[in-house]
């Protein structure tokens, strides 16, 4: 019941604001507070779901269809959390002719995100994951600009690709499930899934998980299937990038992390843990690169997306809870960090006409305020303490130290320094200097500090001292991914 | 059944390298047509012959979906495109090398699943793999928009085609979650050409290189 009260309240909501803006066009403001309205309740129901399966281990609805446990609660707080920054800054940047279309697919998007990690059928997994394109390819292209519509033609075009590999992976999944145990209803069930995986066929499950770690590694903009991520990222609109970089990458991990168990049951951990980590090393290789190439800042934010994605598949290729709850760990606090970076990089775009980093010059001059969240967030972002990245990192390489994999944690260490490198070349290039406009931009409103701001207590809080229950909440998810 | 489905399969395979060899747009077009015209055959040979009426069904709505609305959306898309003159000199001949390799590609990759299977229809899941791979080379290899979707379709109804013959259909939500799938990404493509075509006037792919790096 309550999933599908958390599933109902953003499409109801959608359709309200589809509805709401089919009748007189300039009802701006009606529009902006409905939209207000159902982000909140989204965040309210999301943050409640989370909190009762972590109660309960396990919710179910509609027949065991819906089914949230740990892993999926992690996903939908997260969701529904950054949903809520990224709703909070939506109303800066519609016009309000065009506004109850961007609300209503703003919150199909989180809509479809939420089906995702909630459906216990793996094949329907699919369907929404897939739904996740649709509904957020209109809102890349929304500015509908020549670069936004070549960035949402590539992002269609790859990610279909992407996610009909996954397919095959899929239709490979349910062929070895039917094959032994015939035609079950549920067969598509991870539940079912699961309890069979022992006698599923190692050889044909193990090139299913190639197909789906492509598939869904496309949606989570892994290399080398990332291409279609930085036009995408630098292209939609501030809380639309943020959304995608700060969940929807973790929705296409999430997908891949449903099969892991199922393949390591078949198989055994090293097939899968191989992969991951080959596959995010290379990520963090290309990032890395790409990082000190950069010339927009936008773009620069979305290969470092790359390059975190990376880091957390890093940690579930060496496995253990440290790994993976280091990976599920990095991957809120990237969510948090990145998403308020794209916030603050839409204002500064917004502020200087341009996205190059070039014209960026003398941030913390011109804009006081959104320069030092930007530095702020900027830090936390590089991975120093005392915000969360750090902590993430240090149980991520510490988990390949422990498990003997010296050499690709030391390698993964350098790429991070890089990257590192590569970040603050360009942010320090941006926040110093003589503005070549010296006035200050207009004194921005006080509230739009709000979520930024959370988003950077949060960090402090993942970083510093874990709330109650976060480290329980992880240890539950290490155990379903673990196996 | 093992060699109707043999037959139906591997006159698909004919078809999808007939797209790969044909150069011209309504050529290519009619071809896919055909192609997807043989897989509802093929869906309904296996619904009769396995006795699952329900494949019955999905025969029916690929054929509604795949032969006429795709199709007629296609060719919407490709309307007002002067019909592609071969360049002279050029030749399909390397192109159908690579999809001839594709074959014997697919073959090694889908091992795990013909060996482990009993199926009768496992001999042709290496065919229908061939095709998703050949698809998705046009995709890949394809100079313009038209080509783009061209190839994504080819390698989804290869992918279909597996599918069907790996397991006799998904179970049906996802079957109609795949359909509405594909239906709006044609859809949405549409759209994102029209307006290609409006600000470039013309939809090659050599314009569609602004963003890089």
């Amino acid at each position: 019941m309550m999933l599908v009260l958390l599933l109902a309240v953003p499409l109801a909501g959608a359709g309200a604001l589809a509805l709401a803006g089919a009748g007189a066009p300039a009802r701006g403001r009606r529009l902006a507070a409905l939209h207000g309205v159902v982000a909140t309740l989204t965040l309210a129901a999301a943050l409640a779901t989370a909190v009762a399966v972590y109660r309960a281990r396990e919710v179910t609805a509609l027949d065991g269809f819906l089914r949230a446990d740990a892993l999926s609660a992690w996903m939908v707080g997260l969701i529904g959390l950054i949903a809520a920054l990224a709703a909070a800054e939506a109303p800066r940047y519609v016009a309000p002719a065009v506004a109850a279309r961007f609300y209503a697919l703003f919150h199909l998007f989180v809509f479809t995100m939420l089906l995702a990690v909630t459906t216990d059928d793996v094949g329907f997994m699919w369907v929404a994951v897939e739904g996740t394109t649709l509904a957020s390819v209109f809102l890349v292209n929304f500015e509908r600009t020549r670069a936004s519509l070549e960035a949402s033609y590539k992002y269609l075009l790859i990610c279909s690709v992407g996610i009909a590999v996954a397919f095959l992976g899929t239709v490979l999944v349910y062929f070895a499930n039917i094959q032994l145990f015939g035609d079950e209803e549920y067969a598509l069930r991870w539940t079912t899934l699961l309890r069979l995986a022992p006698d599923l066929a190692p050889q044909v499950v193990e090139l299913a998980f190639v197909f789906l770690v492509v598939g869904y590694g496309t949606k989570a903009g892994l290399a080398p299937m990332h291409t279609w991520l930085p036009d995408a990222h630098s292209e939609a609109p501030a809380p639309v990038s943020a959304l995608m970089s700060g969940v929807l990458l973790a929705v296409g991990v999430y997908a891949i992390l449903r099969f892991k168990p199922v393949v390591d049951l078949a198989a055994g951990p090293a097939f899968t843990e191989h992969i991951l980590l080959g596959l995010g090393l290379l990520s963090m290789a290309v990032a890395a690169l790409f990082l000190w190439a950069g010339t927009n800042f936008k773009r620069m934010l979305a290969y470092s997306s790359v390059e975190h994605i990376g880091i957390a598949c890093v940690g579930l290729g060496f496995g253990g809870a440290w790994g993976i709850a280091g990976a599920l760990l990095h991957i809120a606090n990237h969510a948090l960090a990145k998403s308020a970076l794209f916030l603050l990089a839409g204002r500064i775009r917004a502020a200087y006409g341009s996205g190059d980093i070039a014209a960026v010059r003398g941030l913390l001059s011109r804009m006081p305020r959104t320069g030092a969240a930007f530095l702020a967030v900027m830090l936390a972002l590089m991975g120093l303490p005392p915000f969360g990245l750090f902590t993430s990192e240090v149980l991520i390489f510490g988990a390949g130290f422990r498990k003997g994999a010296v050499a690709e944690a030391a390698l993964g260490l350098l790429l991070l320094l890089v990257a590192f490198g590569g970040l603050l070349r360009s942010t320090q290039a941006m926040l110093y200097g003589a503005p070549a406009d010296p006035t200050p931009a207009a004194a921005p409103l006080a509230w739009p500090v709000v979520p930024v701001t959370l988003a950077l207590l949060l960090l402090v809080l993942t970083g510093l001292a874990w709330p109650p229950g976060l480290g329980d909440a992880l240890e539950q998810v290490a155990g379903i991914v673990g196996y | 059944m093992t060699a109707a489905t043999n037959l139906l399969a591997f006159t698909g395979l004919v078809v999808t390298l007939a797209i790969v060899w044909r150069q011209s747009w309504p050529g290519r077009l009619r071809l896919f047509a055909l192609q997807s015209l043989l897989l509802a055959a093929l869906a309904a040979t296996l619904g009769v012959l396995a006795g699952r009426p329900r494949l019955l069904l999905l025969a029916l709505v690929f054929l509604v979906v795949k032969v006429v609305v795709i199709p007629r959306v296609l060719r919407r898309i490709g309307s007002g495109m002067p019909v592609r003159p071969v360049a002279p000199g050029k030749s399909s001949g390397v192109a159908l090398l690579v999809a001839g390799g594709l074959v014997v590609v697919a073959y090694v990759v889908m091992l795990p699943v013909t060996t482990v299977t009993a199926l009768p229809t496992g001999s042709a899941i290496p065919l229908a793999f061939a095709m998703a791979l050949i698809g998705l080379f046009l995709c890949v290899t394809g100079r313009d928009a038209l080509g783009h979707i061209l190839g994504f379709l080819v390698f989804e109804n290869g992918i279909f085609e597996l599918a069907l013959l790996a397991t006799y259909g998904l179970p049906g939500i996802v079957e109609a979650g795949v359909f509405l799938d594909v239906l709006i990404i044609v859809l949405i493509m549409e759209g994102v050409v029209g307006q290609v075509r409006r600000e470039h006037e013309s939809i090659d792919e050599p314009r569609l290189r602004e963003l890089r790096g």
